[in-house]
């Protein structure tokens, strides 16, 4: 396993909504050049874990460090790719990628993309070039496909410059050719030196990309390690369900 | 066996399609009961509001013939060029005016009100409920009694429409456009939050480029009611078409009134027409 200094460092994260109790002491490690996969069925816990990373959510316990400092302290160094993605469908795909700058911009020209410092500019230009988008830099995304879409929001997260990049269920929504792609994508810039921890639903997927995996069940980590290491019937035991039957009560 | 289709009988021929009883649908009869007494009560207050409105069809029969003969003298319209059709229409552009006016002007009001009162962009509950109720209370005063009031300040003319129109707009306009501000996707902000933008960072960036569209429409819409409102705070001494339109009543020249009604009828369908074309292209 890599060196987890320059990566992200999770201790005894827990999270409650009500009685429910979402995350029990999660601890997780992700190094800087590696691809974390976390697998988990509906309801485990893996999105809570993510927004809690982040700050969306307030964990009750538990510490988020960063390159082995607090992620309060430096609140851009930890960057998102949802699962629906959010960016803005009338700007075009090159000012959707600047604004991931905006935590380092201030004053009157961070508010509008025309006023945007060329330097910038040409940084976006580079993080779309790193997902293969370059030549749909002045498109507005709403006429990108979903796929294209998903990897400008990739580019956007790299242009915060972030240490760690949280990716929740980057490719649900994406055809199988679309979600290789950007698997593809977010494994490459793993292997450049940022930690990236992603959350899926396909383990086939997370198997040919992810450098470890991570089973959450009900809040808690079942299994890790390398791919090639983790039990098959493991990672089928965290979506076992009972089988619908027929209703027997004719 | 397959969960989902019946087993095949050896010989090939189809199975017999399974059945379940359907269940009761859940307080279907409380919910019938509940509709009756919402229609019930909807029945009685139309009923009394008949009573109240003193709504009589025969009052309306027995008043047919004058209808008759206010049309009879209406009619045909008086199209004198230089004494009624000119000043009419330059009275009706003097009425477009005010509406325009009235709705630009309103325009940085109402975006305060719209960012301060929307639950999603208020910076908190105590801000959220003051702009709410200032947009209540510009709502709550009608256009005409803000005329009224501005016209005993500014004197009679155009410029205390404009103000009328401008103050009452705010108010609709600042909750048409907090709510559509509410009601938007909130994903682009949380996403834009993460990246650590800060608060006017994310509305310039995240909230405007979303709402723009349906903000655009709305104004619109509303330049199309404030056309039509201006033409009444004519009535009262704000200037324009109504200001005409109350002097023919008065001084009984129907003709002259019917006149500047036609011309009153282009405005508001040429308004409605061009607003609609925007916001049809606006929609796409």
């Amino acid at each position: 396993m890599a060196e987890t200094g320059a990566g992200l460092r999770v201790r005894g994260l827990t999270k409650s909504y009500g009685d429910r109790h979402v995350l029990h002491g999660v601890d997780v490690d992700v190094a800087a050049g590696e691809l974390v996969t976390i697998l988990g069925a509906n309801g485990s816990g893996k999105s809570t874990l993510l927004r809690c990373v982040i700050g969306l959510e307030r964990a009750e316990s538990g510490t988020v460090l960063v390159a082995g400092e607090s992620r309060t302290s430096q609140p851009t160094s930890v960057a998102m790719v949802f699962q629906k993605i959010d960016l803005v469908g009338r700007y075009t795909a090159l000012d959707n990628v600047c604004s991931g700058a905006l935590g380092r911009l201030s004053g009157a020209r961070s508010l509008h993309p025309r006023l945007f410092p060329r330097s910038l500019r040409e940084e976006a230009m580079a993080c779309l070039d790193e997902v293969g988008l370059a030549d749909r830099a002045h498109d507005p995304v709403r006429r990108l496909s979903g796929g294209q879409q998903q990897r400008v929001a990739v580019a956007r997260a790299l242009c915060q410059r972030p240490s760690v990049l949280l990716a929740d269920e980057p490719v649900s929504a994406l055809d199988p050719a679309a979600a290789e792609q950007v698997m593809g994508v977010l494994a490459r810039i793993a292997h450049q030196g940022l930690a990236v921890l992603a959350v899926l639903h396909q383990p086939d997927i997370a198997r040919r990309h992810s450098d470890r995996i991570l089973g959450l069940r009900s809040g808690r980590p079942v299994f890790a390690g390398a791919p090639s290491e983790v039990d098959l019937a493991e990672v089928d035991a965290l979506y076992a369900v009972p089988a619908p039957r027929p209703s027997e009560d004719r | 066996m397959s969960i989902l289709l019946p087993d095949r009988p050896a010989d090939g021929a189809p199975a017999p399609a399974r059945r379940l009883p359907v269940p009761p649908r859940p307080h279907a009869g409380r919910a019938g009961v509940g509709l009756a007494v919402v229609v019930g009560l909807l029945v009685a207050a139309h009923v009394v509001a008949i009573r109240q409105t003193e709504v009589s069809i025969t009052a309306l029969i027995d008043g047919w013939s004058g209808i008759t003969r206010f049309l009879g003298d209406a009619f045909p319209p008086d199209l004198t060029w230089d004494t009624v059709v000119r000043p009419g229409i330059e009275a009706t552009i003097t009425t477009f005016w005010i509406g325009l006016l009235g709705t630009t002007l309103s325009i940085p009001l109402t975006v305060v009100l719209t960012v301060l009162g929307a639950r999603t962009t208020t910076p908190n509950a105590v801000v959220y409920q003051v702009a709410r109720a200032v947009m209540s209370f510009l709502r709550a005063v009608p256009d005409i009694v803000f005329a009224l009031i501005f016209v005993t300040a500014v004197g009679l003319g155009p410029f205390p429409g404009v103000l009328a129109i401008l103050l009452h707009n705010a108010g609709v306009m600042g909750k048409l456009w907090s709510e559509a501000v509410e009601e938007m996707d909130q994903g682009p902000v949380t996403a834009l939050r993460t990246t650590g933008a800060k608060r006017p960072q994310v509305l310039a960036h995240a909230v405007l480029p979303t709402v723009v569209p349906q903000l655009i429409g709305l104004l619109l819409y509303r330049l199309d009611v404030n056309v039509r409102s201006s033409l009444v705070l004519g009535l009262v001494g704000a200037g324009g078409i109504g200001f005409l339109i109350n002097k023919s009543i008065k001084l009984f020249q129907f003709d002259e009134m019917l006149t500047y009604i036609l011309i009153v009828l282009v405005l508001i369908v040429v308004v409605d027409q061009v607003s609609g074309a925007v916001r049809r292209r606006l929609a796409r």
